[in-house]
């Protein structure tokens, strides 16, 4: 009795949910959920499987309303597939506004390409992708598709909001697996609700499920979004992948797994390399000063080339491989330069990073998998003066990271297995700019002088794309970087002192016509000539997130003008000083005889600020730009 | 990535089994030009440092070859085979891009008689090791990667192995193709430099093709002569091979700078030496029957009215009868009609973003999936315009990327895009649907190139000037005060029309709604309050665009000395001269004119006065090509100021550049200055 009223009871419940399901009237999306948003994910329901160790199921049903053309992306299907990855059927169909269907799609709609990244000579990775095309709003998408996974090492993981403009009325996420498959999770910024059961199967489940969020808006300075939007991460203990088994559940032994299996072996050099390497540096006794010798023999041999193929893309080529090709992925540049610093014994570290300029992100500490990072780069334990180099740049200075990967976790993979490591940190101290400018101006208003600029830290790497142009380039580059009207370039001269503290020095030697504009026998010019800040970021209302300043830099300009004599200032000079916790900033000048002596100082706190700073910041910017926009007033004495 | 390539037209010759008469055009001798020998490289080569004639180049050709024939291929089937060498010196790091490689071929259906094959890719790097001897390595084939991109293309893509600075690089490939009338155009210029460049293509006598030279750079070879027997056909029987003769020609440039390119240009490709060809008509050598494709507008008509992506689809009136009822419910005169039909086929498609002159699914398949390239989707505009009861046509064009089109004789690669004209009494309208956007009657930018062929299914084709009567044109009035405590308030009304208002509406649909828009607005400028706001006309586009604005502001006492000041362009300064370059040596392509003005009333407290009255500035272009001027009148408690800026041509030409360079400097300096309040 009691068995057949569960049964009916989950009968029941399973026609409840199926009408809530199909009704997708878009009136039926509360009212809140509308703001900012140009879709809402009506319900969708995630579920990963694990049926063996080299077969996982993935299924995913969602329901999208897009509410205007900038939610379209949230409609278009776009499905990864490789060699382990197997896509077992997709379906779809469309409703009009009122929930009424208009269209069914399924897998012979969809187009199949390879998935591009954008910089990669190749990928063995492809995508299948279906756009629907509806032109009245709002609609609905409905789609389904079920993935078979060949491994049980990269899970994919559960995302509830993937986009700013889109709310989630409904997101649910499952993740079963026999009771004696060990998994580890990791929630971030979750607050639905959390449970663990036992399927119908006999598998045991984990089921994540949120309601109600908010579209998100895209706010300036906001933290890197994993920081702030829910996520759920898992893990399992033992993993099959491309065939090869293993487990883990920390770094120490997901570095262990992939130094035996992806790494080793794979540094075998031909014997005249490694002659060549030993009769290269035979002379240079000092380590670290040997491995710059063949850090820079590495450079000036080979250039990047993105392939990704083999396991996943996580297997670097043989080093024999670039030794004859010239070229190589940042997998393969590392294991190379790994292999020739093997020539002379010296030991080297391949670190797994992630990398990028905008955010600093690091492999969390507390959950070891195989997602976290994107990005390979190289450190060399010297004793108490742990070295890095990046090996894809051609140009870089050795030791040198930049703004790409510094400051944050890595880890090595060594033969003892995975070790987490810190990258070292610019700091605003550090990434200084640094300008003297010596200029003229005569009665015409015309510009003229030279100017000695440095650049230290992460500013290194600023007049990067400068370097080997031809000069006439160079001058069409200096129009863009420097905003001078009628900037003419007579000499530009680029050094770079690529020591253990690298420096860019900048000789640039310049005219301008009409830079000052002469008016009833008074002169106006910009006091700030090439190092004004335009505009403040935009203002927000009702901000959420904290304040983020990726990174802190330092700017110092000294400007001497010598003007016509018999001048004087019409108006006060300018004399700004702003302190804050985020930064700090001056400019002052001065007046002497015919010389205008003009100093600004602009320091940036790199850090994570409460959202309240945020006003407080736009404040600050704008009153640079108002500092930075005076326009100087001369009158004949 | 989205598949821009348009489906050719298969032009299959099949063997048939009976004997065939060839009729051999005239004699001549065999003066076939030698490609240069593979797998060498001279001292000289090794020992560049910088290339003499444009010492900033990063990689500079040495030589290229080109041959181009119409041969046989196994199972006798007749094939265009184009043979590709080339020889690059790499000079820097910057030049290592040329040694990575993307070859496209066009496969149209699954059956192999549309695939394009390319074959025999070899090549091989030149570099010196550390002893300062000449090293080669060659390009191993299990490096070239084919990658299949949606259903019909495939890129063989690879890398050079061993590039480093100094090297040199060769590799040469094969490529068969079906498509005849896609014979390969030859580009002298590259964006490297070139030393040499020659190619060589043998057109048998079954084959005729129009041949034109473009670009203004001079050939150093061009020769024809007669190549005998270059076709052997076998005849029917298989007792006796008969042959055709070809022309056989032969062109060559020396010292070819690279092509450089510069801001508000159309397509380089306008400007790049090349050959080209144009298959007019051929003779199928299987069955004798000659095939015109293109000689004079009138075959092309022909070709183009009965093509199943075109002419076909010109020919379907009737999918739209029914769908128009309750669109053109009401409407009586033809302008309603043909706005009405127009705004439903805006509202219809969803444009996939794909351009061509025929049509990627056809009107039937299109209409289902409702999305389409620019021919499904303006083709149905033509039709259904039809349907109501208009006269509409299409209008092949050629989008400014592509290029400009040939006048001299019909070549139907130029263009690329399909728009529709209406005509109702003498007027004409060039019309677009694939932008919802789009106010009748105006083109999108893209569009705004040269000129177009009119095609309608009864009467022949022929050209019309693309130059609708659009601008971009925007008018803002400014009403304000000056409050006693520094604080200026009042109205801004910005009224944009033609493609300033398309532009505007663009901007203010990337947001969800006009709240949004207005809240980013109010964001952009911390010291400028919205206080009130009315956007009228967003989905009128027949209408212009109004933005209504109440805005507070602090007249800002930026540095303390008592002072206040204001600036009329505090909303969209131009701060930056987009001409930087002294010279120029491409016209500056704008598209269309522009018309913009600024009208401000300042009213003002009775004790404050203007201490610094903005500069009255009057500029014109020679030719009225353009001006800007400003004027300021001084009233007793206000004043008014007025600005115009107009630039009246779509393109300006080397010579003027100069004064447009002049004009944006004089507008920078005026837009900069501040005008000052004092204190009585």
């Amino acid at each position: 009795m009691m068995r057949s009223i569960i049964i009916i009871f989950c009968l029941l419940a399973a026609c409840l949910l199926a009408n809530a399901q199909q009704n997708y009237d878009a009136t039926l999306i509360p009212k809140e959920l509308l703001h900012y948003a140009s879709a809402v994910i009506r319900d969708k329901q995630e579920s990963v499987e694990v049926q063996a160790l080299d077969n996982t199921i993935y299924h995913i049903k969602e329901a999208v309303t897009i509410l205007n053309k900038n939610g379209d992306g949230l409609a278009h299907i776009v499905i990864a597939h490789d060699k382990s990855t197997v896509i077992k059927y997709v379906k779809g169909a469309i409703y009009n506004e009122f929930g009424k269907q208009t269209g069914k799609f399924n897998e012979g709609n969809f187009d199949d390409y390879s998935a591009w990244d954008g910089f990669s000579l190749f990928t063995d990775t492809r995508v299948k992708y279906y756009y629907p095309s509806v032109t009245q709003y709002p609609y609905t998408v409905v789609f389904e598709y079920e993935l078979r996974l060949k491994q049980t090492l990269d899970f994919p993981q559960w995302e509830p909001v993937t986009n700013f403009g889109v709310a989630v009325e409904k997101s649910i996420y499952t993740f079963s697996c026999n009771k004696d498959f060990n998994i580890r999770y990791k929630e971030n910024n979750f607050t639905g609700v959390f449970g663990m059961d036992k399927n119908s199967s006999g598998l045991k489940t984990y089921t994540w499920r949120t309601e109600n969020l908010k579209a998100v808006k895209d706010e300036p300075l906001s933290p890197y979004y994993k920081n702030y939007l829910p996520a759920v991460e898992i893990a399992s203990e033992k993993f099959s992948y491309y065939g090869i088994n293993g487990s883990y559940t920390n770094w120490k032994e997901l570095g262990k797994w992939n130094y035996d299996n992806l790494l080793a072996n794979r540094r075998g050099l031909p014997a005249e390399t490694i002659e060549h390497i030993k009769e290269l540096t035979k002379d240079i006794p000092d380590p670290k000063l040997k491995t710059k010798k063949i850090y820079e023999y590495m450079q000036a041999k080979t250039h990047y080339i993105s392939v990704q193929v083999g396991i996943g893309g996580y297997q670097p080529f043989l080093a024999s491989d670039v030794d004859k090709q010239n070229y190589g992925d940042c997998k393969a540049l590392v294991n190379y330069t790994q292999a020739l610093l093997k020539a002379v014994n010296i030991d080297s570290y391949y670190c797994v990073v992630q990398a990028g300029r905008q955010y600093k992100v690091s492999l969390q500490p507390d959950f070891a998998s195989m997602q976290q990072g994107d990005h390979v780069i190289l450190c060399i334990p010297f004793k108490n003066d742990t070295t890095w180099a990046d090996c894809t740049s051609e140009t870089i200075p050795f030791g040198y990271l930049g703004a790409f990967t510094d400051d944050r976790t890595v880890l090595a993979v060594t033969p003892e297995g995975g070790k987490l490591m810190q990258t070292p940190k610019y700091t605003a101290k550090a990434n200084l700019k640094s300008r003297k400018a010596n200029f003229f101006i005569n009665e015409a208003g015309e510009l003229s002088g030279s100017m000695v600029t440095t650049f230290k830290g992460a500013s290194y790497e600023y007049r990067d794309e400068l370097i080997n142009e031809p000069r006439n380039q160079q001058a069409k580059m200096l129009q863009r970087i420097y905003p001078v009207n009628n900037l003419d370039v007579e000499g530009f001269d680029l050094k770079q002192d690529k020591s253990f503290d690298p420096v860019t020095t900048e000789n640039l030697k310049l005219h301008a016509r009409d830079y000052a504009s002469l008016a009833d026998g008074k002169y106006y010019f910009m006091l700030n000539p090439v190092n004004r800040m335009d505009e403040p970021p935009r203002q927000v209302r009702n901000r959420l997130n904290s304040v983020y300043i990726n990174r802190g830099y330092t700017d110092l300009d000294e400007v001497t003008y010598t003007i016509p004599t018999g001048y004087h200032l019409e108006k006060v000079p300018l004399n700004v000083s702003i302190d804050k916790p985020f930064g700090k900033f001056k400019a002052t000048m001065e007046l002497k005889g015919n010389q205008l002596i003009y100093e600004r100082k602009l320091e940036l706190i790199d850090g994570t600020y409460g959202r309240d700073t945020y006003q407080d910041l736009v404040d600050f910017y704008q009153e640079i730009v108002d500092a930075d926009d005076y326009t100087v007033a001369l009158i004949k004495t | 990535m989205l598949n821009l390539i348009l489906p050719y037209s298969n032009l299959n010759i099949m063997k048939k089994t009976f004997f065939i008469l060839l009729i051999l055009c005239g004699l001549g001798k065999f003066a076939s030009a030698q490609d240069f020998p593979f797998g060498t490289v001279s001292e000289d080569e090794m020992n560049i440092k910088k290339y003499g004639n444009d010492t900033s180049a990063h990689a500079v050709v040495l030589r290229e070859f080109g041959d181009a024939r119409i041969g046989l291929v196994t199972g006798e089937n007749i094939r265009l085979i184009f043979e590709y060498h080339v020889k690059i010196k790499i000079i820097d790091n910057k030049g290592f891009d040329n040694g990575t490689v993307e070859l496209q071929a066009y496969n149209y259906n699954e059956d192999a008689d549309s695939y394009e094959q390319i074959e025999e890719i070899t090549g091989v790097t030149y570099y010196k090791d550390d002893n300062g001897a000449t090293q080669k390595i060659e390009l191993d084939n299990s490096k070239i990667y084919p990658v299949k991109e949606g259903k019909n293309l495939v890129f063989y893509k690879f890398t050079m192995p061993g590039i480093r600075s100094g090297c040199v690089i060769e590799y040469k490939y094969r490529k068969i193709s079906p498509y005849f009338n896609n014979f390969q155009t030859w580009y002298f210029q590259s964006d490297i430099p070139k030393v040499y460049s020659e190619y060589q293509a043998h057109i048998p006598a079954y084959f005729r093709y129009n041949i034109s030279k473009k670009g203004s750079l001079k050939l150093s070879k061009n020769t024809a002569t007669v190549e005998q027997k270059c076709l052997m056909i076998a005849s029917g029987g298989g007792t006796s091979d008969q042959g055709a003769d070809c022309s056989l020609f032969n062109y060559a440039m020396n010292d070819i700078p690279a092509l450089v390119n510069e801001d508000y240009m159309t397509a380089p490709k306008n400007f790049l030496a090349a050959i080209n060809f144009e298959l007019t008509d051929y003779t199928n050598p299987y069955s004798d029957a000659t095939i015109k494709e293109a000689r004079q507008w009138k075959d092309v008509d022909y070709t183009i009215k009965n093509d199943i992506g075109f002419g076909d689809q010109l020919k379907k009136k009737s999918l739209f009868k029914d769908r128009l009822v309750p669109v053109l419910a009401g409407k009586t005169d033809e302008l309603s009609k043909a706005k009405a039909v127009y705004t439903y086929i805006q509202q219809l498609f969803k444009w996939d973003k794909a351009s061509g002159k025929y049509t990627e699914y056809g009107i039937s398949k299109s209409l289902d999936k409702h999305t389409g390239n620019d021919a499904d989707i303006n083709l149905s505009l033509v039709n259904a315009l039809n349907a109501a009861g208009l006269t509409a046509s299409a209008v092949m064009l050629s989008t400014r990327e592509h290029g400009t089109i040939n006048s001299l004789y019909p070549a139907l690669n130029d263009f690329n895009y399909v728009v529709a004209r209406l005509d109702i009494g003498n007027q004409n309208y060039l019309l677009d649907a694939t932008d919802p956007l789009l106010s009748f009657g105006l083109l999108p930018f893209r569009c705004l190139n040269d000129k177009g062929r009119v095609f309608s299914p009864d009467k022949p084709s022929y050209f019309m000037d693309i130059n609708p009567p659009q601008k971009e044109k925007s008018t803002q009035t400014l009403d304000f005060t000056l409050q006693e405590d520094g604080k200026i308030t009042g109205t801004l009304v910005n009224y944009a029309t033609g493609y300033d208002a398309y532009k505007k509406r663009t901007e203010i649909k990337k947001f969800n709604s006009t709240d949004e828009y207005v809240e980013d607005l109010n964001g952009k400028s911390p010291r400028v309050k919205v206080l009130k706001s009315d956007i009228s006309n967003i989905d009128s586009l027949e209408q212009p665009l109004i933005e209504k604005y109440e805005l507070e502001m602090n007249a800002t006492d930026k540095m303390n000395v008592g002072d206040l000041t204001f600036n009329p362009f505090f909303w969209n300064r131009i701060k930056d001269n987009p001409f930087k370059l002294a010279e120029r040596s491409y016209p500056v392509d704008l598209g269309m004119p522009s018309d913009e003005r600024l009208t401000l009333t300042m009213h003002l407290p009775a004790n404050y006065t203007v201490e610094k009255p903005p500069q009255i500035v009057a500029i014109g272009m020679p030719d009225n090509g353009g001006k800007f001027i400003i004027s300021y009148e001084q009233g007793e408690h206000s004043f008014s100021f007025s600005y115009t800026f107009q630039l009246n041509k779509p393109v300006y030409d080397q010579g003027e550049y100069p004064y447009l360079k002049e004009l944006y400097n004089k507008i920078i300096q005026s837009e900069k200055a501040e005008i000052v309040f004092k204190k009585k």
